[in-house]
């Protein structure tokens, strides 16, 4: 009894620490009042028992002691006790409020189960995509110092980020002042490699070949041994190479032994030097080898020549250097270059220099930060629905609230409570999201198959736990803060008399209409961006490659060292046995494949225009090859197993049209000839165009070299069979295996399956920009429902005495439907002019269309209109079933 | 009262306080006065002690206070034993008198 006396007695925390705060001395009265009384007494007690009042007066302080120590110590005391209450009043607040909101939440589980399901969408989605986007875009390149580190090209005639040639990039190397290292590589996907044979099956290796600087650029060492070093890259030297961590694992075992050990690699032994540490992937994830660009012989890559251009650069700027001073300089230096050679470097007469990172990630951020932008609507939705739901709650609630007000809960102490609730909601949301996370973000890397620079790096680490929880913790208070606003200021009187909850609530209504439009606004962003990304993605799809990569089975290899004497010869073999394959229609052979970006490149001369270069796509093909990609030969013929190469022989080219256009040639092109350099070729056939580069890259000039003339290690067969085109390719390899059972096969895979990763990034946006639209009109359609249901709820009475009074139910349907088209409305406008600004931030993206495309406006604002119709029709349905009696007596 | 006592006296002096709060609620000079006339005055205690010690036994929750109005129609300060306190001097008068026993014996003991 005397404890529930002494809890009823306890103030309120924060008005006792506000007495405490305005009042400080409160503490040092109490106990100096106590003490006074004691003396007090004490003296009274005294004088009764005959002492003289000053007498007593001394003997009651002398039997008290020390009265200053013992009130500085009862001050103490009490101000100790004091915190310590406060602190466990908090704290007890605190676990009610958990407690009442946990059970609050449990009594209306339907309400809980949308409310945690919406938030863990939304804040799932959050989580996945800021995961990717950290990984990607935030975290540094896994370099020292990487903000020094440059991504170098040289500029060519039409394109400003072209290749080097070895002689180039070593006489900017090392005459270069703003530069601390520089160093170059060579490395294409699934061609640049050699053979790994001895202990164990052989293998295809993909090999970066680096020139001197490019590890010393980079700054990273090797795990084992040391880097390549300018000793290495001197031509003549014994071969040596740097493992991958990777390979080093898998093929070595992780063997320490392996530094100063022999392998056989294309037939020539070679030492490793090196295993550099785990996540080393530079230039690609792929790499599992590097070797000195010295050790390619001079049939397969003219190195040393100053005209053949196909380096890629990386450079580190010296300390306070900036790029633009950099840029200065090389410049100078390609200037300079071209006046010393003529011949090689006539109009390469520029650098560009871009930071590693943004080159790394230039195309994909806007992307990455597009869908960014699109999950933070979404859960600005989820948030609106939310809150729109706590709001309709409140006002059920109104009453219980004003009864808890009435008996003496604080206003303050009211809106956390519902704040708590709400806290409550958005934290299991983001428990539940970050599972949602997990499995997002692998799906996601995954779609991306492959084409995401630094998928890697992707992973939920603290940092992305942080995000969630503190996403969590502010969608919390932004969807729990207006209705506890609400709450905290109720109009008690006339719910205390009795009157009906809703009433009287015109502000909320006002409210709770700008959430829908709200929705309806951001829902129309998305849903804007999301049919941007689907009709560009469409348009890249529909494009006319100028080929037909439908049935085209693919298996590529590369002739290995073994064939080197007799290359063309091998070549034939492989090509007659591939033919013989049953089911076989035509058989094809390119260096390259369509939508692969690694293909040669040769600058021809225009006759009489000395001026003018045409940049012309080289591809060295077999016969049949028009005829299996289904590419119409215009004029000529396509090449023939009698163009064979030789001493004597003609040597022979095919264009397409798009080079005969920038060429310029007059009259029948057939027959004539062309200067590329060496002996004159003669033009046997005209084809029709193809986007060699992508479907995004408008068709270019194309020269098509026959393969027997000049043959090239690296081989794709393009095979179009009966059935199946990866069991056609199965039956492919098979035949190549039947010439020579140790070829190593570096792809087996469709053409159409080739040409779907080229698009994979659009599709990546298209499909998850269409998903997350579909999720937010899906919330904002539940929020337009939710909103006109309640209304109708409320206004049952209303409807119930128009009724009564005549009103057909056609009349009742317009009404609400009419009710809830005008939120949709101005949401729409808003959308709209929204969704126009954003849209120019896609341009970068989209492909084939414009941001302001107005198919897909139209398209958005039907169907949100459609939507938004079926979300009001249904709670307007049922306004009009309300047995007027009944409405009357719901009262 | 040597220095040398004085821990012992601080536990004894939180059990006597106890003890005189255990026959009802009681403001501090009360409490003083108990002590000395139930002692037959053999324990001297400098009466400003008994404040600390009353506010640390509220800290430990052994006791309450509430302001109350003395027999001489005055606002004193007045403590209760709590439910703790009941049982903590139930407690600590079992340890004192074990403890009172056996230095007893020792020193009894020829």
């Amino acid at each position: 009894m005397a404890e529930d006396n002494a809890r009823r007695a306890r103030p309120w925390p924060f008005r006792r620490l506000l007495r405490l705060a305005v009042r400080p001395p409160a503490l040092e009265q109490d106990v100096d009042e106590e003490l006074r009384f004691h003396l007090e007494l004490s003296v009274e007690r005294l004088v009764q028992s005959g002492m003289a009042p000053e007498a007593a007066r001394e003997e009651a302080l002398r039997r008290f002691g020390d009265v200053a120590h013992y009130r500085d110590t009862c001050v103490e005391l009490s101000r100790r006790r004091e915190r310590e209450m406060g602190r466990a009043l908090r704290w007890g607040a605190l676990v009610q409020d958990v407690r009442y909101g946990v059970r609050g939440l449990l009594r209306t589980p339907g309400f809980t189960l949308v409310a945690v399901l919406t938030l863990a969408l939304g804040i799932g989605a959050n989580t996945a995509i800021f995961g990717v986007v950290r990984g990607v875009l935030l975290r540094e390149l896994p370099y020292p110092e990487p903000e020094r580190l440059v991504r170098l090209w040289q500029v060519a005639p039409e394109n400003p980020k072209g290749a080097f040639s070895f002689p180039d990039f070593e006489d900017w190397r090392t005459g270069a002042q703003s530069l601390e290292a520089a160093g170059a590589w060579f490395y294409a996907e699934g061609r640049t490699g050699g053979d790994l044979v001895g202990d164990g099956e052989p293998q295809r290796l993909s090999i970066a070949y680096v020139t001197d600087g490019f590890f010393q650029a980079l700054g990273r060492t090797p795990q084992l041994g040391r880097p390549l070093q300018a000793q290495d890259h001197v031509p003549g030297q014994a071969d040596v190479l740097v493992l991958s961590h990777g390979l080093w694992q898998r093929r070595f075992g992780g063997s320490k032994d392996v530094v100063g050990s022999t392998v056989t690699l294309d037939g020539k032994p070679c030492t490793v030097v090196g295993v550099m540490p785990r996540g080393f992937d530079f230039p690609s994830p792929s790499a599992e080898a590097w070797l000195p660009v010295a050790s390619l012989t001079q049939n397969r890559v003219p190195w040393q020549q100053r005209a053949s251009r196909w380096l890629a650069g990386v450079g580190r700027l010296k300390p306070g250097v900036t790029l633009a001073t950099a840029r200065a300089e090389l410049d100078g230096m390609a200037r300079s270059l071209e006046a010393e050679h003529p011949d090689s470097n006539t109009r390469f007469s520029g650098a560009t220099v871009v930071p590693l990172h943004e080159s790394m990630v230039g195309e994909v951020k806007t992307s990455l930060l597009v869908l960014l932008g699109a999950v933070a609507f979404i859960l600005l939705i989820a948030c609106a629905n939310l809150a729109n739901l706590l709001l309709a709650r409140g006002t059920v609630r109104e009453q219980e609230i004003a009864v808890r007000a009435a008996l003496g809960a604080s206003p303050g102490r009211l809106a956390r409570q519902l704040l708590t609730e709400s806290l409550l909601l958005a934290l299991a949301g983001g428990l539940l999201g970050l599972g949602i996370a997990v499995l997002g973000s692998e799906g996601l890397v995954r779609l991306a198959s492959g084409r995401l620079p630094r998928a890697g790096e992707v992973e939920l680490d603290g940092s992305v736990l942080a995000f969630t929880l503190g996403l969590s913790a502010l969608t919390g208070v932004l969807f729990g803060l207006l209705p506890a606003l609400r709450a905290a200021a109720p109009s008690l009187q006339p719910l205390l008399k009795g009157a009906s909850p809703g009433q009287g609530s015109g502000g909320g209504r006002r409210l709770r209409g700008g959430l829908v439009v709200a929705e309806v606004a951001l829902a129309v962003m998305l849903a804007s961006g999301a049919g941007l990304a689907a009709r560009s993605l469409a348009h890249l799809l529909s494009t006319d490659m100028g080929f037909d990569a439908q049935g085209v089975a693919v298996v590529g290899f590369s002739i290995g060292s073994s064939h080197s004497e007799e290359l063309t010869t091998y070549y034939q073999r492989v090509l007659e046995a591939v033919r013989a394959v049953p089911g076989v229609e035509s058989v094809g052979a390119a260096k390259t494949l369509p939508g692969q970006s690694d293909v040669e490149m040769l600058r021809v001369a225009v006759p009489g225009k000395p001026e003018e270069l045409v940049r012309a796509n080289v591809l060295h093909i077999s016969r049949d090859y028009f005829r299996t990609l289904h590419i119409p030969v215009k004029a000529g013929r396509d090449f023939t197993d009698d163009d064979r190469g030789g001493e004597n022989a003609r040597r022979v080219v095919v264009v397409n049209e798009a080079f005969v256009r920038r060429y310029g040639l007059e009259g029948d092109p057939v027959g004539q000839t062309l200067a590329l350099g060496g002996p004159p070729v003669t033009i046997v056939g005209v084809v029709g165009d193809t986007r060699q580069a992508g479907p995004s890259e408008p068709a270019e000039p194309m020269l098509y070299l026959h393969a027997l003339q000049n043959i090239r290690v690296g081989v794709n067969l393009l095979v179009r069979g009966r059935g199946d085109p990866l069991r056609v390719a199965a039956d492919v390899q098979k035949a190549v295996w039947s010439v020579d059972s140790n070829q190593t096969i570096t792809r087996i895979t469709s053409l159409e399956q080739v040409m779907s990763e080229g698009v994979a990034r659009p599709r990546l946006l298209a499909v998850l920009m269409g998903l997350f639209a579909a999720l937010g009109l899906l919330l904002g359609a539940v929020g337009i429902y939710g909103v006109l249901a309640y209304t109708v709820s409320q206004r049952r009475r209303e409807i119930g005495v128009r009724l009564a009074l005549g009103a057909t139910p056609g009349d009742v349907l317009r009404m609400v439907v009419g009710g809830g088209l005008r939120l949709v409305g101005v949401g729409l406008a808003v959308g709209l002019a929204g969704a126009l600004m954003l849209a120019r931030l896609m341009d970068s993206v989209l492909y084939g269309v414009r941001p302001h495309d107005p198919i897909t406006f139209i398209s958005v604002v039907v169907g949100l209109l459609g939507v938004a119709l079926i979300a009001s029709w249904l709670p307007a349905r049922r306004a009009t079933r309300v047995p007027p009696a009944v409405a009357l007596r719901a009262e | 009262m040597g220095d040398t006592s004085l821990e012992l006296l601080q536990g004894t002096l939180d059990v006597l306080m106890l003890k005189a709060l255990s026959w009802g609620p009681q403001h501090g000079y009360g409490v003083a006065e108990l002590i000395r006339m139930r002692s037959g005055e053999a324990l001297k205690v400098e009466e400003g002690a008994l404040y600390p010690a009353l506010h640390r036994l509220e800290r430990r929750g052994w006791l309450e206070s509430e302001w109350g109005v003395s027999e001489n129609n005055r606002r004193a300060k007045f403590y209760r034993l709590t439910g703790a306190g009941h049982a903590q001097l139930r407690a600590s008068t079992e340890h004192w008198l074990a403890y009172a026993d056996a230095v007893t014996r020792v020193l009894q003991s020829a």
